[in-house]
């Protein structure tokens, strides 16, 4: 590994930590935001129990927006140094981008991918029920298809992917 | 009650400033949408993520419309983050003193990032077309 190689790693493992950091003040703050309870299994649970609970989704598309765009910051703010390196040096840039073909940052690429679909369909959402004045119910079925999309796109993506290294 | 609302709300503000960040949100949301989804898509669908060396980096900023895509989303991406991170400090840090040093931090980090890429892209792009 080169020095730019663990330079790299480094500033990766800063911005994994970053999103476990998100991901717990947001947690944590649950209870605060909006009186409810923390995201817990029992919540997880209560999903189940749809229509009657379906302001319960939109809180926890709420979490995961947040958590979702956070992570994108983190990783955007890595991404655009290791790209500035290709000014400095290519040489050094094509070092650092060789770990981007590595089995575990493909990983992190389908893991991305997820953050970006559900943060940009489910933005759109919000702008629909802004512009529309959509309620309750048509928020939950928009949700329910910003969901399905961007799970079968996910895996469609990821498939891609992780295609030059599983087959 | 009324004193910890108080508390919590920042000094008025004129009504362009209370929906600057709203709007800022939903117009870069949108064309962030087809630009970052975009890039994405080109950089690890369309090509695989291994043959997006600095050859292909170079081949993209010869080309003046990549050049414009990538400074758009840069700049779009990081007024978004921006926008949002302003709603999240203010859920998140109530004390004000707390809120004026989350985002003054978190606006420095913003510009350091937008500074940095712009000069990158600018710089790598003239390089290009020589």
């Amino acid at each position: 590994m080169t020095a730019a190689q663990a330079v790299f790693l480094t500033a990766f493992a800063v911005v994994t930590a970053v999103i476990v950091a998100a991901v717990w003040v947001i947690v944590r703050s649950a209870r605060r935001m909006d009186g409810g309870a923390y995201p817990s299994l029992a919540g997880l649970r209560r999903l189940g129990r749809r229509p009657a609970d379906r302001g319960e989704m939109n809180r926890w598309a709420f979490y995961a927006h947040r958590v979702s765009g956070l992570a994108i910051l983190a990783f955007l703010c890595l991404h655009v140094l290791d790209v500035s390196v290709y000014a400095f040096s290519p040489k050094v840039f094509d070092q650092v981008h060789h770990l981007y073909a590595t089995v575990p940052m493909r990983l992190f690429e389908c893991g991305l991918l997820l953050a970006l679909l559900f943060h940009a369909l489910n933005g759109l959402r919000v702008v629909a029920i802004d512009l529309w004045d959509l309620g309750a119910a048509a928020a939950s079925r928009l949700l329910t298809g910003v969901l399905g999309v961007t799970v079968v796109v996910t895996i469609a993506g990821s498939v891609v992917i992780l295609h030059p290294v599983i087959g | 009650m009324v004193q910890a609302v108080q508390r919590d709300n920042p000094p008025v503000q004129s009504r362009l400033a209370r929906r600057a960040p709203y709007i800022t949100i939903r117009v870069t949301g949108v064309l962030l949408a087809v630009l970052a989804l975009g890039h994405f898509a080109l950089t690890h669908v369309v090509n695989d993520v291994a043959a997006t060396s600095s050859s292909f980096i170079a081949r993209r900023w010869g080309s003046a419309t990549w050049v414009v895509w990538d400074g758009l989303l840069l700049a779009a991406a990081l007024l978004h983050a921006g926008a949002g991170l302003l709603a999240v400090v203010r859920d998140y840090r109530t004390r004000p003193r707390d809120r004026r040093r989350w985002l003054a931090g978190l606006a420095a980090l913003i510009f350091t990032i937008f500074v940095i890429g712009m000069v990158v892209l600018v710089y790598s792009a003239l390089g290009a077309s020589r």
